[in-house]
């Protein structure tokens, strides 16, 4: 087991590899200038000119990348060429606010939406079951921040629950830092809520057709230890590898509910950076995504071991 | 009244009945009246403004850097670090020497060598300082109060140059970080101002926090712009970013922010409605649209297809698609300089009046030898300003029967392409929209836009030397009668030649708390005798 | 026990009869008969035919210009002329969602084909070819692990807005997780006899390809290609929300929704009713999607 995670993490790095030299072409390539933003609207060309060699921006391709490969195996991602921060401080700032939603969002979804999926499956072919699904369908269809501005006018501006925007930081109080992230959180999790029902629901019909559930009711099991404990235990490696999937599309409607609700979070340094062309910072953030989609993967593979004993590296 | 105001404001009244007329700002409960919540037009992403532009770095650096001399709600330049200026009778030598007793954050005291580098390398960045340095003998520091710059013209316009709010400011730093590369950023944010950086939290593109810096020694006179005595009536501020205007709007109903510069005009209505927050004009110097065209390659190299464009649009349409129906927040511009302003003048602005003649432009159009060409048109889509006029002129040029290659690309690109002088099929554009605060345009002087020196001008390049020449005019004018003459011609001149299309002068709201008080229009936000009660 | 390492795409893991959310009528025969005995189905292409139909007839149903500019009427409530209102600019909002069907499902369509094109050839080219397996699939595992809306923004930053450039942008996150069905289809077939009995037979590989392969992928990359078309619409949505999406000359649901985005507190109306056409066309899509995963044989899913 030890060895197979040893060989999984040497694995990640020519992937990684890939990575870097993908998105550092891509920003090569990619039209605009930050050294003409920089420059402002006064500046001549000459300024500018000048403002680029100071930034490096004029060298060739292959020592740009070279200088940045052997930085970043150095440990350092470089500096922001607008802030003239380094860019871990820069992550460092805002990853507290997307983690914490993700958290939140993982949990919310998990404990409303296995649940959904488990019942469904139970009342299969039935209005409950009918109902679920129609609800689920209806969350992957609804654009996030359509979702987002409804949750906030309602629960923020009319009802004054809690506030519109903001993040407050878990030092200052759990309470604070909860109600920030609870119409976020909401918003980011209808469409993950309805992946997960599903494939639950999907998972569970699979597993309660097996010999061993009838012979566990017949054995007089009762109904919620069969679906709980013999049933979804059986069925979680599918649940569990779409809760793995659906981190990557977290970021990206975290990018969303991140700008509706005013939060400082990476998703939206991630798009800030991208229409500034903010290159070392767009490149550290990109590494760091890829970085965690790897880990995570990793991680759920190891969880698949606890789940189903058959499976071995 | 709301819960959340009632219970706010029941906590502060006991709180008040028990300390006297002011929460004491030790007070933990009373910390909130002391923090201003603000949220600025933009995201502040550096903060080095001699380096990085922008204007929302000028507005965050103007409250933690002083400047040597600035302009009053008249533009016209008073003194604040300096406590008296002198200059030789043949206009050489400006002497200027410092107010005693200022320092800078780090407790150091404020000397005159400070003084001498933070000009030197402002001067490099800033159009009126390149002007000076060209003409440049020495610039020295005589002894800790004292410095001297020696010209080998005479230069007028020095006291001007050095406290206007145009950016880069001539803010003063210590010598040691004014002696970066005026082309590299400074990493060290040490003030001579009224507040302090609080540079540990600092996220860029969320929050920037300032704190009132008490060594700081007001003037005595009463606070005008950015002259007189700036006395900060908080402990904290706190710029917090909003990309979401419906957000912020929501945030300020709520009173979880304070002060919003810019609320988008359409929201307006709704904020007036609320019983806790007020609105007013923020800058009654306003800004002025704009759209320039390429002079370099057809169509708009030939004058009668540049006026064909001026004749078409109806700076209504404009106006209106950047502010709204509100008809107080514009006014149609038949000219390039700033209403209200003492140079503001129309001469020559009849193509721009009147109703709009789309037949005899497009007659005008197909004299100038313009054929169906594709006119590619580059429109930011993340400025509001820009994205808005884009539509308005890719409408204009479709009813003019033009053929419109629509370019729909965000700032920072903009940026990079319209400097290119390629033609257009290859990678060059012929059409860009910006815009210029109404400060900027008071008068030639700061004035890059209007410029029309060929390869020297900005983007667009427009040639003319009688433009020039009436510019070079305007300079050289003793008194402001001779100055206003002089600016009539030069209006004239650049509305013949179509320098660039001006779309029309808007303003801009701000909006507030009832319980903030203290806030003036002015050309940036000004944080001075802002007060906070609970 | 083989390691199930292969990451099985959500929508097809472990597929069971998914029961209509409508009950079924009396069972008929033929195309009749199928629709009523998988009403999920019918009902998700009875929306996305009239969405299709809406679309092609746009300029009959629109009642103006969609582009045109009219100022001086910015910002109206829905009217006796203006069924859903006026935009910031004047432009007639109902004309705009008619023609905003057009870009949308353009998009969908147009990204749902293509990545599955691309993906059946990676997939195809990684499941027959070892060599090219290992380096495909790094390259893909790299590609997946870019959130897709940063991507897609990223390479919207290499040129300029239009609706090629979206199609291309939301198309290549998508890519991989086809090549992976793909790919996962041929090795698995590849074990089985009668393709094993094929090979040695001396069957070039081109008709396998055509005899079994394709076969078997097709009821599922049919199913995928659904969904993709589903989040596709979405995701152009979100990039016009970001800023990064088709130039407002041309109309579609996403950019409508993100140029009111700031009035929707004082005028709901120019978000709203996108919204709405966008939440029923991505709906019918996935309902299609689901009831085609019943329809055609769940078991070839499960076979993953």
């Amino acid at each position: 087991m030890l060895a197979y995670i040893v060989r999984r993490i040497i694995a990640t790095i020519p992937v990684m590899g890939v990575v870097a030299f993908f998105v550092f072409s891509l920003l090569y390539i990619a039209p605009g200038d930050p050294a003409a933003v920089i420059a402002g609207e006064q500046a001549s060309p000459a300024d500018v000119e000048r403002i680029r060699q100071n930034l490096g921006l004029d060298h060739p391709f292959m020592v740009r990348f070279g200088e940045w490969v052997w930085q970043i195996l150095h440990g350092d991602l470089g500096t922001s060429i607008f802030t003239n921060l380094p860019v871990t401080t820069m992550i460092r700032q805002r990853f507290e606010p997307t983690l914490s939603l993700m958290a939140i969002t993982l949990c919310f979804t998990i404990v409303v939406a296995i649940p959904m999926g488990v019942l469904a499956a139970w009342k299969v072919g039935t209005w409950i079951d009918r109902l679920i699904m129609a609800f689920a369908v209806f969350g992957f269809s609804v654009p996030v921040f359509v979702i987002g501005y409804l949750l906030g006018y309602i629960f923020a501006l009319e009802l004054e629950w809690l506030p519109v925007q903001g993040y407050t930081p878990l030092s200052q109080g759990l309470a604070p830092w909860f109600a920030n992230l609870i119409l976020p959180a909401i918003a980011l999790s209808c469409v993950y809520i309805a992946l997960i029902a599903r494939t639950t629901r999907a998972a569970m019909l699979e597993v309660l057709q097996q010999d061993y559930i009838r012979t566990a009711r017949a054995k007089g099991i009762g109904q919620r230890s069969i679906l709980f404990v013999h049933a979804l235990k059986n069925a979680s490696v599918p649940i569990v590898t779409v809760i793995g999937i659906g981190i990557a599309l977290l970021i990206g409607g975290a990018v969303v509910t991140e700008s509706v609700f005013a939060i400082p979070g990476l998703g939206r340094l991630t798009v800030d950076a991208i229409l500034r062309r903010d290159y070392p910072l767009i490149q550290g953030l990109v590494l760091l995504f890829s970085f965690v989609y790897v880990l995570v993967n990793l991680a759920i593979d190891v969880l698949y071991t606890l789940l189903d004993p058959r499976i071995r590296y | 009244m709301d819960r959340r105001t009632l219970l706010k404001s029941v906590a502060n009244a006991s709180m008040l009945a028990a300390v006297g007329r002011f929460p004491a700002p030790a007070l933990a409960q009373g910390a909130s009246a002391r923090t201003l919540h603000f949220v600025p037009q933009a995201n502040l992403a550096n903060f080095d403004p001699i380096w990085g532009t922008q204007y929302v770095v000028r507005n965050a650096a103007a409250v933690v850097w002083d400047t040597l001399y600035g302009f009053n709600d008249k533009l016209q330049p008073q003194r604040q670090m300096v406590e008296s200026e002198d200059l030789s009778s043949d206009g050489l030598t400006w002497t200027f020497r410092l107010r005693p007793g200022l320092k800078f954050h780090d407790g150091e005291p404020v000397l005159a060598k400070d003084a001498a580098a933070s000009l030197a390398r402002w001067a490099v960045r800033d159009p009126m300082g390149q002007m000076i340095i060209a003409v440049q003998q020495e610039l020295t520091a005589i002894d800790d109060r004292v410095f001297k710059w020696v010209l080998k013209k005479p230069y007028p316009k020095m006291l001007l140059a050095l406290g206007k709010n145009n950016t880069p400011m001539a803010f003063i730093m210590p010598q040691r970080i004014a002696k970066t590369d005026p082309f590299k950023q400074i990493s060290e944010y040490v003030g001579s101002g009224p507040m302090r950086f609080v540079k540990d939290e600092w996220v860029p593109g969320a929050k920037a926090v300032f704190v009132k810096n008490a060594d700081y020694v007001p003037r005595q006179e009463p606070s005008s712009w950015l002259a007189g005595g700036k006395e900060i009536l908080v402990d904290r501020i706190e710029w917090i970013v909003m990309p979401d205007p419906a957000t912020a709007s929501a945030a300020l109903q709520n009173g979880e922010i304070d002060w919003w510069e810019s609320p988008i005009p359409d929201l307006v209505p709704m904020l007036r409605k609320s019983p806790n927050v007020r609105v007013d004009i923020a800058d009654p110097l306003g800004n002025i649209g704009s759209f320039r065209m390429n002079h370099l390659f057809p169509p708009f190299n030939d004058v009668r297809a540049r006026r064909a464009i001026l004749m078409a649009m109806s700076q209504e349409d404009y106006m209106r698609a950047l502010v709204g129906d509100d008809t107080s927040l514009w006014k149609s511009l038949p000219g390039y300089f700033t209403p209200g302003t003492p140079l503001y003048t129309e001469e020559g602005g009849e193509i721009l009046k009147g109703p709009r003649n789309l037949d005899a432009a497009k007659k005008l159009l197909a004299e100038s030898g313009y054929s169906g060409e594709p006119v590619t048109c580059l429109v930011a889509q993340d400025q509001p300003i820009t994205k808005a006029q884009g539509d308005v002129t890719a409408d204009l040029l479709k009813r003019l029967g033009m053929n419109v290659d629509f370019a729909a690309i965000d700032w920072g690109t903009v940026g990079a392409r319209r400097a290119q002088k390629t033609p257009p099929g290859q990678g060059g554009w012929q059409m860009f929209h910006t815009w210029h605060a109404g400060a900027d345009c008071v008068s030639p002087a700061p004035y890059n836009a209007i410029r029309a020196n060929g390869d020297k001008a900005w983007f667009g390049w427009p040639n003319s030397p009688l433009v020039e020449a009436e510019i070079a005019a305007w300079f050289d004018a003793e008194d402001l009668d001779a100055e206003k003459a002089a600016i009539k011609r030069v209006n004239k001149a650049a509305l013949d030649f179509v320098v660039y299309a001006p779309t029309g002068f808007f303003l801009s709201y701000q909006a507030w708390r009832n319980n903030v008080s203290g806030i003036v229009k002015g050309p940036l936000p000004f944080f001075w005798g802002v007060a906070k009660s609970a | 026990m083989s390691a199930p390492k292969l990451i099985v795409p959500p929508h097809i893991a472990v597929a069971h009869a998914m029961p209509d959310l409508l009950p079924a009528g009396k069972p008929r025969r033929g195309m009749i008969g199928f629709l009523r005995r998988h009403p999920t189905v019918a009902v998700g292409s009875a929306l996305l035919i009239l969405m299709l139909l809406m679309a092609v007839f746009a300029p009959y149903l629109a009642t103006i210009d969609p582009t045109a500019l009219a100022l001086a009427r910015r910002a109206r409530a829905p009217s006796r002329d203006f069924w859903f209102g006026t935009d910031m600019l004047g432009r007639d909002i109902y004309s705009r969602v008619i023609y905003g069907a057009r870009v949308s499902l353009t998009v969908g369509f147009s990204v749902a084909t293509l990545a599955s094109v691309v993906g059946l050839a990676i997939g195809l080219v990684s499941g027959f070819v070892r060599a090219a397996d290992a380096v495909l699939q790094r390259v893909m595992d790299g590609l997946m692990s870019i959130p897709p809306i940063l991507l897609a923004v990223a390479l919207m930053a290499l040129t300029r807005g239009s609706v090629g450039s979206v199609i291309v942008a939301i198309t290549i996150p998508e890519i991989p997780r086809v090549s992976r069905l793909v790919r996962s289809v041929v090795l698995s077939l590849r074990e089985q006899p009668y393709v094993d009995a094929a090979v040695v037979a001396g069957t070039r590989t081109r008709a396998i390809i055509q005899r079994h392969i394709l076969p078997n992928t097709l009821a599922p990359m049919t199913v995928q290609a659904t969904y993709i078309c589903a989040s596709a619409m979405i995701v152009e949505a979100i990039l016009s929300f970001i800023g990064a999406g088709t130039p407002p000359t041309i109309p579609s649901w996403g950019n409508i929704m993100a140029e009111g985005r700031a009035l929707w507190q004082v005028k709901p109306f120019i978000v709203f009713f996108p919204a709405a056409f966008l939440s029923v066309t991505v709906l019918a899509v996935n309902l299609l999607g689901d009831g085609l995963r019943d329809a055609l044989d769940p078991r070839l899913a499960k076979g993953l």
